[in-house]
């Protein structure tokens, strides 16, 4: 690649709060529309809107977990446009003052060498409305809204356009995900829109000062379409520049199924919003010592948490280091601990098994109905040895996908481990009497031939055997014999 | 019981004792309404069977021992306030029939206070005016001489003593140069003091929900009733821990009334007159005269447009036909609009939208929205400093006699009408309006502007004036 490209993203983030930004209405999706809403989310005449502190508490600590300078004085501006997607025909927005700049985060760049990338702004808005287009019939198409979302708080977030190729933005993305779940401020579900995002690209040549052409990617429903539709727009343009022609400032949309970028729209349709302060709302005020609070009050992050699990539970740093990736998942393991104290088996079981079924059915570890105090039982059944390890994979298969109990399915399918010395006699001695030749090499010194013997037991007790105890029933009787 | 010559209280205390009924008060009033409204157009839609009704429910709560301080008191309620009963309008035929699914704050604490809504009452265009010259139902002729406007109808139906309270708004002065207009009081409160929940405002910045009444004396027995915090208008959250009224008593304080000198020179001589006269009358009750400066009017009424319009461009976009208004037929969105946009917003409306729009776009935004913001503070300061130097001050209240109904006006000299009232609006200030005197048997009133919170004392000195509408109607 001889050019150098620059990327800058425009993140949306709902935040996980109770309530929509300027109303009671629920802020929680429900498929049926027009369900959350009230006379001030519809825009009626007359009703004024109410700022949510909690959406104010939440931006706020999204603000100070991505390095931000708050501002103590802002405010909402309208942003005014015609579209039946906003009932009010205006969007409530943070146009002249932010309330967090000048922030960033840090990823690995291509070369693995740890970067920082500006965050150039965070400030609130409220979300539109989703419009439904029907298919033109013979009388025409007709486009429904659900006013569900409209309302619905968010943070968007504007990195400067520190970025270098499309795994960077990746990474960032990534990165910022993982901050707001810690923060606790979203849940970042890119298919589920709680985060949206849009890219500005451009490419220039190496050296040079000034920014080239940028064109907007939007329609991006998932981290790898963001690096996919990127990789498109950088051949793209790429391919322009190299014919000697110039690159068109366009709004582009990803198309998913065709795999390419499509024009949205040129620069002549370039809205001016006509932005100004919103006269219903207060000023936002915030005093300094809220958000030194904010500051000190921000949850753990990935990297001290797994810093931690190092240091409390003793876990090796690529143990710490997968459990964190996910908050979701960091929390299911300290919930396992609440309950089954033995950190290093319930890494173990958490980052493996757990971790695949997780990944098969497609879920975040608090989706699963394998809950902690599950695991925890898996593991104390293990612990007392009346599971094998292996058969406890078994459980924790089919308790995962049945929602049943562990124990419940140890009994249900007698896997119950056998220790009953008596009932384990016999069988070891039928093995014993069936095995001649493997008995006579074991007593000429081959310590593998037990091995063997012991699987025998096992398969004859379907795994259910106590290994251990055959083990030294199998020493002593030949030992004996 | 003639409602005109006597007051809010005795009329209260009359059907709490049982002299006449909330009913029979009612029913009386529903029939002089009748007649009245047919010659000045005053109301947009008249309760009828919704008052009896609330009037009898009054009369059952006051048999069971009801405290009601405002018991069977007739009043009228704007059509840009919502009240849920009636249709409100905003002042738009497209809403002849809309039925909003609240009731403004004010009309509800009085109602529960006892007081019965008669009736909505017209406005101009999208409530976007001073005179109802641009309402889409005609205007409303003033009761003094029937060839003018009476400004605002609620002052009109107060004045004929249809209503003993109209519940009115104020963004540039309409509340007050109605009262001016039609020789009557009213009271444009501090900025926060009265809830707007339920007011659609075309201007957020300065619309504010008022009283008129026949004197003083009717305003200061609800203005306990209609102030407070209510969690639905934020502004309100500067009297959430109680309001911070300033109050002083004419007669046992000294008061200052500041009169700025060079404001008079604005005026025609025969209403100068009025207002040197109404000083001097000032003087004689003994108040302290204090002549004091106020040099931005003019900007302050520019700033006043500009912010009012760009403002109205965004209040309105709503009404657009998607949730709002008629649907207008067309083939695609943008037509749609149109189509939705001409049949709801009058000539008036549309102007201000148009001209809003422009003032908040690219570049004209710094030129002029930015700069009517700068003026907006400096006029705060202004106001501020003045009333440092004097109690309260007195000021025009119109700039002109009522408009002609039949008389050719542009727009420009219609908006310079507000060129009084409307600084006052930037300032945030309370502003009382009471009878100066007449020109030619058509009433003029004056302003008398006190500092945040202070409306106890103009309404104490406004009183001491005394009734000066020595003519009848």
């Amino acid at each position: 690649m001889k050019y150098e490209v620059v990327i800058g993203l425009e993140v949306h983030v709902e935040l996980l709060t109770g309530c929509k930004l300027f109303c009671a209405c629920p802020n929680r999706f429900v498929p049926e529309p027009n369900v959350n809403t009230c006379p001030v989310c519809l825009g009626f005449p007359g009703i004024l809107p109410q700022m949510s502190r909690e959406a104010l508490q939440q931006a706020l600590t999204a603000a100070v977990a991505l390095n931000c300078k708050v501002a103590l004085y802002s405010y909402f501006d309208r942003k005014n446009y015609f579209y039946p997607d906003m009932p009010k025909g205006y969007q409530i927005s943070q146009y002249h003052i932010p309330l967090g700049s000048s922030g960033y985060l840090e990823i690995e760049d291509d070369r693995g060498v740890l970067k920082k990338v500006g965050i150039g702004r965070v400030h609130m808005e409220e979300d539109a409305g989703k419009l439904l287009h029907e298919t033109a019939g013979a009388s025409g198409g007709s486009s429904m809204v659900d006013y569900n979302r409209a309302g619905v708080p968010l943070i968007e977030i504007v990195s400067e356009p520190d970025l270098r190729s499309s795994l960077e933005a990746r990474r960032y993305l990534e990165k910022l995900k993982s901050i707001m779940q810690y923060a606790g401020v979203s849940d970042c579900k890119m298919e589920e829109g709680s985060l949206r995002c849009d890219a500005n690209v451009s490419l220039r040549n190496p050296g040079e000062e000034i920014f080239g052409i940028k064109t907007e990617l939007k329609n991006m429903n998932s981290f790898r379409a963001v690096e996919k539709s990127l990789d498109h727009e950088i051949k793209r343009q790429a391919g322009i520049l190299d014919s000697g022609e110039k690159v068109a400032t366009q709004t582009l949309r990803w198309d998913e199924d065709r795999q390419e970028t499509i024009v949205m729209r040129g620069k002549l349709e370039a809205d001016d919003y006509r932005c100004f302060a919103d006269p219903e709302l207060a000023p936002i005020q915030l005093a300094e010592t809220e958000v030194e609070k904010a500051r000190h009050n921000l949850p753990e992050m990935a990297g001290e948490r797994a810093k931690r699990f190092v240091e409390e539970y003793g876990l090796p740093e690529y143990d710490a280091g997968v459990l964190t990736a996910s908050r979701c998942l960091a929390d299911y393991f300290e919930s396992c601990l609440e309950f089954f104290n033995k950190p290093k088996e319930v890494s173990n079981w958490v980052m493996g098994e757990f971790s695949a079924h997780l990944n098969n059915a497609g879920l975040e570890a608090d989706q699963a109905s394998f809950v902690p105090e599950d695991m925890a039982e898996l593991l104390q059944m293990i612990d007392n040895q009346e599971i094998s390890g292996k058969i406890a994979k078994e459980v924790l298969e089919k308790a995962f996908q049945g929602g049943k109990k562990p124990r419940r399915v140890v009994e249900e399918e007698g896997l119950l481990q056998i220790s009953d010395q008596s009932e384990l006699e016999s069988i070891v001695d039928r093995i014993i009497s069936e095995n001649p030749d493997t008995v006579e090499s074991y007593r000429g010194g081959k310590s593998k031939a037990l091995g063997h013997l012991v699987g025998q037991v096992m398969k004859e007790t379907r795994g259910k055997a106590n290994p251990q105890l055959v083990n030294e029933l199998l020493v002593k009787k030949i030992d004996s014999q | 019981m003639e409602l005109r010559k006597t007051t809010v209280h005795r009329v209260a205390e009359a059907v709490l004792e049982g002299e006449i009924t909330a009913h029979q008060l009612i029913d009386k009033t529903l029939k002089n309404c009748s007649v009245l409204n047919e010659g000045l157009n005053i109301f947009n839609a008249v309760a009828g069977v919704d008052a009896t009704e609330q009037a009898r429910a009054i009369d059952e709560k006051i048999k069971q021992g009801g405290e009601l301080p405002l018991a069977g008191i007739p009043i009228t309620v704007k059509d840009d306030l919502c009240y849920g009963v009636l249709p409100t309008s905003f002042g738009s035929s497209a809403f002849s029939e809309f039925i909003s699914p609240v009731t403004a704050a004010v009309v509800e604490s009085l109602m529960e206070a006892g007081a019965v809504v008669i009736g909505k009452t017209n406005l101009d265009d999208m409530g976007q005016g001073s005179t109802t010259l641009t309402s889409p139902g005609g205007a409303t002729a003033n009761p003094w001489q029937a060839e003018r406007t009476a400004g605002s109808a609620g002052a009109a139906a107060v004045a004929t003593g249809i209503c003993m309270l109209a519940v009115e708004s104020d963004s540039g002065g309409a509340l007050r140069q109605g009262a001016s207009h039609c020789g009557v009081a009213g009271l444009r409160p501090t900025t926060g003091r009265v809830s707007r929940h339920g007011l659609n405002a075309h201007c957020s910045s300065f619309a504010r929900v008022g009283i008129t009444a026949f004197s003083c004396e009717n305003i200061s027995g609800v203005l306990d009733i209609i102030s407070g915090f209510d969690e639905r208008d934020a502004a309100t959250a500067v009297c959430r821990k109680g309001i911070p009224e300033i109050i002083k008593t004419p007669g046992s304080e000294d008061i200052t009334i500041g009169y700025p000198v060079t404001a008079f020179d604005f005026l025609q001589p025969e209403l100068r007159e009025v207002f040197e006269q109404a000083r001097d009358d000032f003087a004689g009750l003994g108040y302290k005269i204090k002549n004091i400066d106020l040099g931005l009017l003019r900007e302050g009424l520019q700033a006043y447009y500009i912010i009012a319009l760009a403002e109205a461009s965004s209040n309105h976009a709503r009404f657009d036909g998607i949730r709002f208004g008629k649907t207008g037929e067309a083939d695609n969105l943008e037509n749609m609009y149109f189509q939705s946009r001409a049949e709801i917003l009058g000539k008036e409306a549309r102007r201000r939208s148009i001209f809003g729009t422009f003032l908040l776009s690219k570049g004209n935004y710094g030129r002029y929205y930015r700069q009517a913001l700068k003026i907006w503070e400096l006029i705060r300061q202004e106001f501020a400093g003045v009333l440092k130097e004097c109690d309260l001050l007195m000021l025009p209240t119109a700039k002109n006699l009522p408009r002609q109904l039949k008389g050719e006006v542009s727009f420009l000299d219609e908006w310079s009408d507000d060129f009084f009232c409307a600084p006052v609006s930037l300032s945030g200030m309370p502003a009382l309006t009471i009878p100066a005197g007449q020109v030619n048997r058509i009433p003029v009133g004056m302003q008398l502007v006190g500092p945040p919170f202070s409306e106890k004392t103009l309404l104490a000195v406004g009183s001491t004036s005394g009734p000066r509408d020595t003519g009848t109607l």
